[in-house]
């Protein structure tokens, strides 16, 4: 099975590896790029800087977003990504520090498809993901992908 | 107009005189003739005259008559003068009535304009006091600008203030939950990577470890929801407190199911309040019964309406542990308990959080309770 890649958008190292041990634990395979700023994330995404000549086909199958980021706010990346018309439907899940974040995002149609509050416990964070796991990368068909 | 001509005597043309003597008769008789002749003469003068006179006269009559027209006119005239006249009477009757009375009003007049000038005089002192007066409101009116404008500053700097408190809130909440999920997350991992490695007091502290973060990042979140009531927009919508009631109760119900409470909710109490603020409210103290219940076998837990200490209040009372009444005033700070953690675990801001709910409707909340005879929390809305 072709497998597409997941993209993290973590500026900090620590989240970034209790993010890939809970994807790990949750015998998610797919590899993981991640971006440390919302300007990599663009990069990425749009193939452009120092990814340019980057496969867009190859995914990512899905975005996991933090809002706080240097450069570029998690917020204007998704801006960006649903304004472009071929990744306006790619799946984004946005990682929240606070139930005040995810409140004040569910207020209005932020374009996000779920929110996650990264909790401080780790076995919940753990859960979390295999929820989101199953959703995204298993229940959720990606629509065809356009050039 | 009578003068006729002077009368003269013409003496006739003698004729021859018989006798000397008898001449003398004849001079006699003829003079007496010639006066006759005269007298004649004189008489026809006379009779024209007359005459004269008569027409005079005659004409006088005529010009008599005139004149009695005229007179008659002038009557008329006069008659006509003479109403004329009683009318003029009368007008000038009814006008100096109207001069007496004016005389009088006159008077009156002059008594008010002399109270006028009294009052006037009067004014001139009290002037002096009403601008002393004036001068000071000015200076109040002043003050009060000035305290406005001090006020608005306030306001403003208030308002950052809030916004700076929400920031530093969201920071708050944010950056210090990182580095507890650092240290929840690896020492889990560590739990579990190197459970070959720890012995069994490795393990203890790393669980230790693990619950320390749990609870610190409780007291963030119940921290952060405590300044939430406060930063809020408050809004008012007409709600139905029973149903809120009851959905707090079967929720509590079914996450312990074997607990044997039971709820006694009033029907179709209603309030118009904030739905999200009245809900967490409501579900502190709903929950704090359901709480400080667990220790008995068996618990009643009670919301309505009561008018027993002050007129349209809601309750929520249970038959718990309750509490010592001397240090009631404490309930309602923040972080405040009045039981252990052993016998009941909790941080102490739901109260805190409760009161400042009722305080932002314009409402009161007190309690009254006794260990082991339950606890009873009235509130009122506004
Ligand atoms: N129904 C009750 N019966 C007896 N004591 C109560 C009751 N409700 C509150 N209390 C007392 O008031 C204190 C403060 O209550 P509060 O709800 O603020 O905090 P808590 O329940 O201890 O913790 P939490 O912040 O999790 O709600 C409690 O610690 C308890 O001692
Ligand atoms: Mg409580």
């Amino acid at each position: 099975m072709e497998t597409k890649t997941i993209l993290l958008v973590e500026d900090n190292a620590d989240d970034e590896a209790l993010t890939f041990r809970a994807l790990m634990k949750n015998n998610i395979s797919n590899q993981l790029v991640v971006a440390r700023d919302g300007a990599e994330a663009l990069d990425y995404l749009f193939a452009t800087g120092k990814y340019s000549g980057r496969d867009v086909s190859l995914g990512p199958q899905v975005v996991l977003l933090d809002l706080n980021l240097p450069k570029v706010s998690g917020l204007e990346v998704l801006r960006q990504l649903r304004a472009n018309e071929r990744t306006k439907l790619l799946p984004v899940v946005i990682l929240t520090s606070s139930n005040e974040d995810q409140d004040r995002l569910q207020g209005y149609d932020s374009g996000a498809n779920s929110y996650v509050r990264k909790p401080v416990d780790f076995n919940q964070f753990v859960e979390s993901v295999r929820q989101l796991g199953l959703y995204w990368l298993i229940l959720n068909e990606q629509p065809p992908a356009r050039r | 107009m009578m003068s006729g001509p002077t009368p003269h005597y013409h003496l006739q043309e003698a004729r021859p005189d018989p006798e000397p003597e008898s001449s003398a008769i004849e001079n006699a008789r003829r003079a007496t003739l010639n006066i006759l002749e005269d007298f004649a003469a004189e008489k026809c003068e006379l009779e024209s005259g007359q005459r004269a006179t008569l027409n005079i006269l005659e004409d006088f009559d005529a010009e008599k008559k005139r004149m009695a027209g005229a007179e008659r006119a002038v009557l008329n005239i006069l008659e006509d003068f003479a109403s004329e006249k009683s009318q003029l009477e009368e007008f000038q009757h009814s006008f100096l009535n109207i001069l007496e009375d004016f005389s009088q009003e006159k008077n009156r007049l002059e008594g008010t304009q002399r109270a006028v000038l009294n009052i006037l005089e009067d004014f001139e002192g009290e002037k002096a006091n009403v601008e002393l007066v004036n001068e000071r409101l000015e200076n109040e009116i002043r003050d009060r600008k000035h305290i406005e404008v001090e006020m608005q500053r306030t306001n403003m700097e208030l308002s950052a203030a809030n916004k700076e408190l929400e920031a530093f809130s969201y920071s708050v909440s944010h950056d210090l939950r990182t580095p507890l999920r650092s240290i929840d997350g690896f020492s889990q991992a560590l739990l579990e990577d190197c459970a070959d490695k720890l012995d069994a007091t490795a393990m203890d502290y790393l669980h230790r470890v693990r619950s320390a973060a749990q609870r610190m990042a409780t007291l963030i979140d119940d921290m952060l929801n405590l300044s939430r009531v406060t930063r809020c927009e408050l809004r008012r919508e007409s709600l139905d407190l029973s149903a809120i009631a009851k959905s707090i109760a079967s929720e509590l119900q079914e996450a312990e199911p074997e607990r044997r409470v039971e709820f006694a909710i009033e029907d179709g109490l209603t309030a118009v309040a904030d739905p999200q603020l009245i809900r967490v409210a409501m579900e502190n103290l709903i929950r704090n019964s359901w709480k400080y219940t667990s220790g008995h076998p068996t618990a009643r837990i009670e919301f309505g309406r009561s008018d027993a200490n002050v007129k349209d209040c809601f309750f929520v009372g249970d038959d718990g542990a309750g509490f010592d009444p001397r240090y009631a005033a404490r309930l309602f700070g923040a972080f405040q308990r009045l039981h252990t953690a052993k016998e009941f675990p909790g941080t102490g801001v739901g109260l805190a959080t409760v009161h400042r709910i009722i305080h932002r409707h314009g409402g009161e909340i007190w309690a009254i309770g006794a260990v082991e005879k339950g606890a009873t929390f009235y509130f009122t809305l506004r």
